[in-house]
């Protein structure tokens, strides 16, 4: 059995090889921790690359940038199923998540202890069509394939909402599911009429020239909330002032973001850089034309805004309504507007 | 005396057989990959060269070698695991009759369920550590090593076994000569297998939040917008390391202990 040993030594030695190899690459293992880092478990808080989240990590590097180091640890998923999966499953690993809106209210209404704290944004949301389509009006939508990012998504509702004003119904449309990276190929290679999802997917078809906005979400819709920041009940009543500063820091954040147009343009270069793995010029993009495409201020969670998110999607057969708003929003986290403290932070050129 | 014509005319044809008749399938391929996209009119699909040119940015941010060494990573532990877990389980159901009737129904109910169907379980269970994908991969390569070891037991010739035991074996010196060599060339089919699965398997399971990995560049490219030559690089990436996997595991096949079991088959 000698060949057997060397078989067995070989595989543990590779064993050996391809895990240091891979602690020293990826998991930073041989680096010299920043000091101030050494501290228990830092609030994990989910978010994927999408504008509606940009605060996340917008928070984050500034804090990184001014204290020297993070307070708390931004996890990034590619799409919501497995960030819900990790937010429900693992509460104690990631207590806070950005969120769609109508999927935290329908998590609530299924039992889940958890509460909206904070918005994510403001607006940040299109319909979009082939530029080539005869698609002009909301009403052109009738018998048209329009692609949509899933059940619980606010696209969803804005949908709902704009075609009942021409007096549609989703019975007149096909409404397809699909996920937002995928939309603007399906888009291009006109397998949908229409699409609609949060930025940077919708600007993406208009960078590369086939895409022609139906309307945007800040139009039809002002103030439009997608995203919001939830948070288990059992972290707000053991880690309340770690909330409270991540809350405050996401709103100092949008604040600054929406402070000038040099700190939109700063804020695409260093997300999609260091957190997004996007082109630049693609978040630059969205947050720039126009510059109110999707805005960061006014991101306290206020009833009148969530009631017509209930009513409009319990109409739309995406909730029960048997949760209200005094049950999935705690409101005593986020700031008043006068409060918020813009940070003085410039990038370093 | 000391030129052999036969031998360089041997290794010229060796390597025209072994080297040159792939090459050219892989050039042709690659043309006629070109050639349909320029066909189809598409700026979506990347061509081979633009695929080439996202390999050469990979491998300048430094990417390439993180990303290789994760997946790397990843699929070697939990195919590890699968393959010390695997075949003894696999040994053992095939030798002793009543635990064959008790567990073979469980894996048949567990072996078609695909790793994707588990991403839930591995987040709620492993959260976004390295351990999920490796949960993942283990668990799409147990089932392959396990039933290959278990069938090579059944399925050998007993009259092996009545010559050892006639021979005076007994227990586990009857398992160590004879059963266990025997079972070998089946049981390294059925790694093999394994291997190619567990490398299958490795961009389902880094759709979890992990953020390095083969499987996690593909998912991550089309969250980047048109990064299309990105998704393709990743897909090339794995396949060629997947013909090296495939050619390590088939060196175990060469040599004389694994070969003991072949005469019969």
């Amino acid at each position: 059995m000698r060949l057997g040993k060397s078989i067995v030594g070989t595989a543990v030695l590779w064993l050996i090889a391809i895990t240091v190899l891979h602690g020293a690459l990826n998991l930073q293992w041989f680096k010299r921790k920043p000091a101030g880092s050494a501290r228990e478990q830092q609030l994990g808080v989910g978010f994927i690359p999408v504008t509606c989240h940009l605060t996340c990590p917008v928070t984050d590097y500034i804090n990184r940038n001014i204290e020297g180091h993070g307070f708390f640890q931004p996890l990034r998923f590619s799409g919501f199923a497995e960030l819900k999966e990790m937010f429900l499953g693992r509460p104690e690993e990631m207590p806070a998540t950005f969120i769609l809106a109508p999927m935290a209210i329908a998590l609530r209404e299924q039992g889940v202890k958890i509460k909206i704290v904070h918005l994510g944004h403001r607006d940040g949301t299109a319909v979009v069509v082939h530029k080539d389509s005869n698609i002009f009006h909301t009403a052109d939508l009738r018998g048209k394939t329009i692609a949509i990012p899933g059940r619980y998504a606010n696209q969803k509702l804005i949908l709902y909402r704009e075609l009942k004003k021409v007096g549609l119904t989703f019975n007149d449309v096909t409404v397809l599911e699909m996920p937002p990276p995928d939309m603007p190929a399906a888009l291009q290679t006109r397998s949908v009429d229409a699409i609609t999802s949060g930025e940077p997917f919708m600007g993406q078809t208009e960078l590369d020239g086939y895409g022609r906005v139906l309307f945007q979400a800040k139009d039809v819709w002002p103030g439009f909330i997608s995203c919001v920041l939830a948070v288990h009940e059992s972290a707000i009543q053991t880690r309340r002032a770690e909330i409270q500063r991540l809350v405050d820091g996401i709103a100092s954040s949008g604040k600054w973001i929406d402070q000038s147009l040099t700190n939109r343009l700063d804020a695409a270069q260093f997300v999609a850089k260091n957190y997004y793995n996007q082109n630049p010029r693609l978040l630059s993009y969205v947050l720039s034309k126009p510059p109110d495409r999707v805005t960061y201020s006014r991101l306290q969670p206020l009833r009148p805004d969530f009631e017509e998110i209930e009513r409009l999607a319990k109409e739309a057969g995406m909730l029960n309504g048997t949760a209200h708003f005094d049950d999935y929003v705690d409101d005593s986290f986020a700031p008043e507007s006068e409060a918020i403290h813009v940070p003085s932070f410039q990038v370093k050129k | 005396m000391s030129t052999n014509p036969n031998r360089t005319g041997n290794s010229a044809a060796w390597l025209g057989a072994h080297v040159g008749l792939p090459a050219l399938v892989v050039v042709g391929f690659l043309v006629g990959w070109h050639l349909a996209v320029r066909w189809s009119g598409s700026d979506l699909f990347p061509t081979p060269l633009e695929v080439f040119y996202g390999i050469v940015e990979l491998a300048r941010h430094g990417l390439l070698v993180k990303y290789i060494v994760a997946s790397l990573f990843r699929v070697s532990w939990g195919f590890s695991c699968a393959v010390v877990v695997g075949i003894p389980l696999g040994l053992m159901l095939g030798w002793f009759r009543p635990a064959f009737l008790a567990i073979n129904p469980m894996i048949q109910i567990l072996r078609p369920i695909s790793p994707i169907a588990w991403i839930p379980v591995a987040i709620l269970w492993f959260g976004v550590k390295d351990s999920a994908p490796i949960f993942l991969i283990f668990l799409a390569s147990v089932f392959p090593i396990t039933v290959s070891a278990m069938a090579a037991v059944q399925n050998m010739q007993s009259v092996y076994i009545r010559a050892a035991q006639n021979f005076g074996l007994r227990g586990f010196r009857l398992f160590r000569r004879v059963i266990f060599p025997a079972a070998l060339p089946q049981i390294i089919t059925g790694v093999r297998i394994a291997l190619g699965v567990a490398w299958l398997v490795v961009v389902a399971a880094e759709m979890i939040a992990v953020n390095s990995g083969l499987g996690y560049l593909i998912i991550d490219a089309r969250n980047a917008g048109k990064r299309y030559d990105l998704v393709v690089a990743g897909m090339v990436l794995i396949g060629i390391i997947g013909l090296f996997l495939d050619l390590l595991v088939r060196r175990l096949e060469k040599f004389d202990e694994v070969r003991w079991g072949y005469g019969q088959q």
